[in-house]
């Protein structure tokens, strides 16, 4: 099975490479027999990846251990789902996994539209088997996944134990959806530039990969944030570091093209920012992949250079030129059918929420990428820690937060001051009267009042959204008042699910806030019996606990959280040894509640003395970062429902004759 | 005013407030970022600043002491050489009061932030390497990949 999925790899690479020549042939000489052959070669490319990835999974699970992949991050004892998530754990077989998505979305793609945007589809599978080629050509001559060693060891050097955690079944897999789903679009977008039919066409069709992607890829980033919350151990959630910072950038770039392409939709404007900011997004998703494997950025995360960085560099460099000729080419045809009317509008208030994304997604660039500007400017390797990341993108966000709750009530072309007074008199007021009564709470922290005030703002006008939608059904159609909110939200989900997606950003926004001025950070040393305090907790060390299994020995300080002066509850924070290979672990103890997390490490104990280290931290409303997160989730899963209206029309659609070119 | 030149002022202002937050973040937030060769070369101009140095922790050099404010652990910083040991360039004294990661120990790469005052470097931060998902099969090739990358 080795061999076949060496051999899968080999066959995908002629076939990703076929369809791509068959594809451009197709289109240039309307030749319908040769773009047939193409999208079946893309067919059978899904395939091969498919064999490559079961032939991969095979000898993983039969522990194979002259497979040197195999070897370097799986052992005989490690449990099942470890073996199976060590697919993704190594370098040739995450790259493996990122090809056998994009053949899948690439399948996906080709079966939804054989019977529509025919014109367009053959750009859109060169676009995507010439993405698959490049991984090919990679998994073929950088990193093949199916080396084999000289001799077969007889125990695999096992996955590192850091790895060894439940999100690491889930937290890769989505990010990579989320990273190769917007190929998709950019796909699209390039077959749009190529054939001329620049309307909204592109976005129309993509509209769901792209919230997808989106979603998937800030999923992704959550899931990341919250292991390293659980698991790492030094109380936050997000430090900054490159490999995050590359998984973050074309969210940011992703979410700023969510939101203009409904300018374009609704407006006919910002087409040639529209395809800036695809094209930004895509190269982004490569140029992070590219970052976390090349070494280029020292990090916290030990990148290894593997060879990869310039094939990376050389497929970056062509994706960049072919895009930008394109769009060059295309420029007159690319203009709006509108003009901006007023500053105060929506369009206007979608436009700044672009730049500030924008803006952000530079600034965390600028910051990631300074060692080496600096370097190649000064001749010195300069960092910047998470203080530039904070001080830079900290007033950008809550002007970003400000524009959540504007853009969405905000009037279409020129806002009237009447206009202005019906929607946004009361979100102020709730915004004012937050503020007020938190700084009559004793809050004086600036960023904090300002972040809540714009939290209350925002939620104030989604509140009045839906409300005054449910009046008006009610009012016109007689309805009870759940009754019509149901159908408010089931007629209009990309609306509403919209606004929920908002509800779990601003959630999302308190909880970041929260974590980032309230948190209280304090180091004791102390002895057994005596108590501490962090923030308004009393706590009591009671002692350590020792235990010993034939994989792990545990280290365990029993500690009391007390309430007046009495247990009420006890935490205990953990080092763990793990025995092969030796390392030991953190385990932290986290109690939570919805206005706080107690968050617990166990820093280093004496064995004689029983005296401990303990790092205690509070994190206030953290817990509202997380559930933002189910509440995006709902919100877009609300977005995506194709309604019975769209269903129907899509049926219709596909009968009628294929659109008009809109140039 | 045209409407395009109000919002050419919202941009302008918009690039000029980012570049204006990116230079004074950059004036608070940066660090220089030295290999131990490299710290070496320049250690005297860097006294009493604010340093980053990534090498390796010799092996045999690190003493560690459990007190009321934490462990205070004292090594000796090597470039990537095998085992940290000693090379032309020279090693580094580290003290550090404080958390030690669980990564550390006596041959791992470690980054130190600190001070450099009276020939120790006095660390505030010691991060270990995580051993990431990208790392190549065996320590030597970590070691051999790892120099270029931290050279550069």
């Amino acid at each position: 099975m080795i061999d076949v999925g060496a051999l899968a790899i080999g066959l995908g690479l002629i076939l990703a490479l076929y369809s791509v020549v068959m594809s451009l042939g197709g289109a240039w000489w309307r030749r319908s027999d040769f773009i047939a052959s193409a999208e079946h070669a893309a067919l059978a490319v899904w395939g091969m990846a498919l064999i490559a990835s079961i032939a991969l999974l095979q000898a993983l699970v039969r522990h194979d251990f002259n497979i040197e992949y195999v070897a370097s991050y799986t052992s005989t004892t490690l449990p099942l789902y470890y073996t199976v998530a060590a697919f993704w754990g190594g370098q040739q077989g995450s790259l493996l996994f990122w090809l056998l998505i994009l053949a899948s979305f690439s399948a996906v793609v080709l079966l939804q539209n054989r019977e529509q945007n025919r014109d367009l589809m053959p750009y859109v599978n060169a676009v995507l088997m010439s993405t698959a080629t490049f991984f090919f050509l990679l998994l073929t001559f950088v990193t093949p996944p199916f080396e084999r060693l000289s001799f077969t060891p007889v125990e695999g050097r096992d996955l590192n134990p850091l790895l060894q955690n439940y999100w690491m079944t889930i937290h890769p897999p989505s990010l990579y959806v989320g990273f190769v789903g917007f190929a998709v679009p950019f796909a699209f977008a390039i077959a749009a530039l190529a054939t001329g039919k620049l309307g909204d066409v592109w976005i129309r069709t993509t509209r769901r990969w792209t919230l997808f992607a989106w979603f998937s890829l800030g999923l992704g980033n959550l899931f990341g944030a919250l292991w390293a919350y659980e698991v790492l151990g030094w109380g936050g959630y997000w430090a900054w570091d490159p490999v995050e910072n590359a998984a973050i950038m074309p969210w940011f770039t992703g979410t700023a093209f969510l939101h203009s392409v409904i300018i374009q939709e609704k407006k006919n404007m910002l087409k040639v920012w529209n395809m800036v900011l695809i094209m930004l997004t895509f190269s982004l998703t490569i140029f992070g992949t590219f970052l976390t494997r090349s070494g280029v950025i020292s990090s916290v995360h030990s990148f290894t250079q593997s060879g990869l960085g310039p094939f990376f560099l050389a497929f970056l460099a062509l994706e960049v030129v072919v895009s930008i000729a394109l769009l060059v080419w295309r420029l007159p045809q690319l203009r709006s059918e509108n003009e901006l009317d007023s500053l105060l509008s929506r369009e206007s208030a979608f436009l700044f929420n672009n730049l500030i994304l924008v803006a952000i997604a530079f600034a965390v660039f600028w910051g990631t990428m300074f060692p080496v500007i600096s370097e190649a400017v000064r001749g010195v390797k300069i960092t910047v820690g998470p203080p530039f990341f904070n001080k830079v993108n900290a007033p950008l966000g809550l002007a970003l937060l400000f524009l959540t709750g504007v853009g969405p009530v905000i009037a279409w072309r020129r806002a009237s001051w009447a206009n202005l007074q019906r929607n946004f008199a009361k979100p102020v007021i709730a915004g004012l009267i937050g503020g007020v009564a938190l700084f009559g709470a004793g809050v004086r922290s600036y960023w904090a009042l300002v972040s809540f005030s714009l939290v209350f703002f925002v939620l104030a006008t989604i509140v009045v959204e839906f409300y005054r939608g449910t009046r008006a059904r009610q009012a016109m159609v007689g309805e009870n008042a759940l009754q019509a909110l149901s159908r408010l939200i089931g007629k209009n989900r990309r609306r509403y699910g919209g606004y929920v997606v908002h509800l779990g950003v601003v959630m999302a926004f308190a909880g970041i806030t929260g974590t980032s001025v309230f948190r209280v950070e304090r180091q004791v040393t102390v002895n057994e019996g005596q108590t501490f305090e962090v923030g308004s907790h009393t706590l009591r060390y009671n002692g350590l606990e020792e235990r010993d299994t034939p994989h792990i020995a545990y280290m365990t300080a029993n500690v009391s959280l007390l309430k007046d002066g009495r247990p009420v509850e006890t935490l205990k924070p953990e080092k763990r040894f793990y025995k092969k290979p030796e390392q030991p672990t953190t385990e932290v103890a986290i109690r939570s509640t919805l206005g706080s997390d107690l968050y617990l490490v166990l820093g280093s104990y004496d064995e004689d003395t029983r005296m401990v280290t303990i790092l205690a931290y509070v994190n206030p409303l953290i817990s509202f970062l997380w559930m933002g997160g189910v509440v995006i989730t709902l919100g877009t899963v609300l977005a995506m429902w194709p309604s019975r209206v769209a269903v129907r029309a899509r049926a219709f659609a596909s009968q009628a004759p294929s659109e008009e070119a809109v140039s | 005013m045209k409407r395009g030149q109000k919002l050419g002022i919202g941009a302008v202002l918009l690039v000029g407030a980012l570049g204006y937050l990116m230079y004074a973040g950059v004036e608070q937030g940066s660090v220089y970022y030295f290999t131990v060769e490299e710290f070496q070369a320049r250690k005297a101009e860097m006294a009493n600043q604010g340093v980053r140095v990534a090498g390796r922790v010799s092996t045999g050099s690190v003493q560690r002491r459990t007190s009321a404010k934490g462990t205070e652990l004292k090594f000796t910083l090597g470039d990537f050489a095998e085992g940290g040991g000693a090379q032309a360039a020279g090693l580094i004294a580290v003290e550090f009061t404080g958390v030690v990661p669980d990564m550390f120990a006596e041959g791992r790469d470690v980054i130190v932030e600190g001070k450099y005052i009276d020939d120790t470097l006095r660390a505030q931060t010691v991060m270990t390497s995580c051993p990431s998902k990208y790392e190549p099969g065996t320590d030597q090739a970590q070691a051999n990949a790892r120099k270029p990358a931290a050279a550069q």
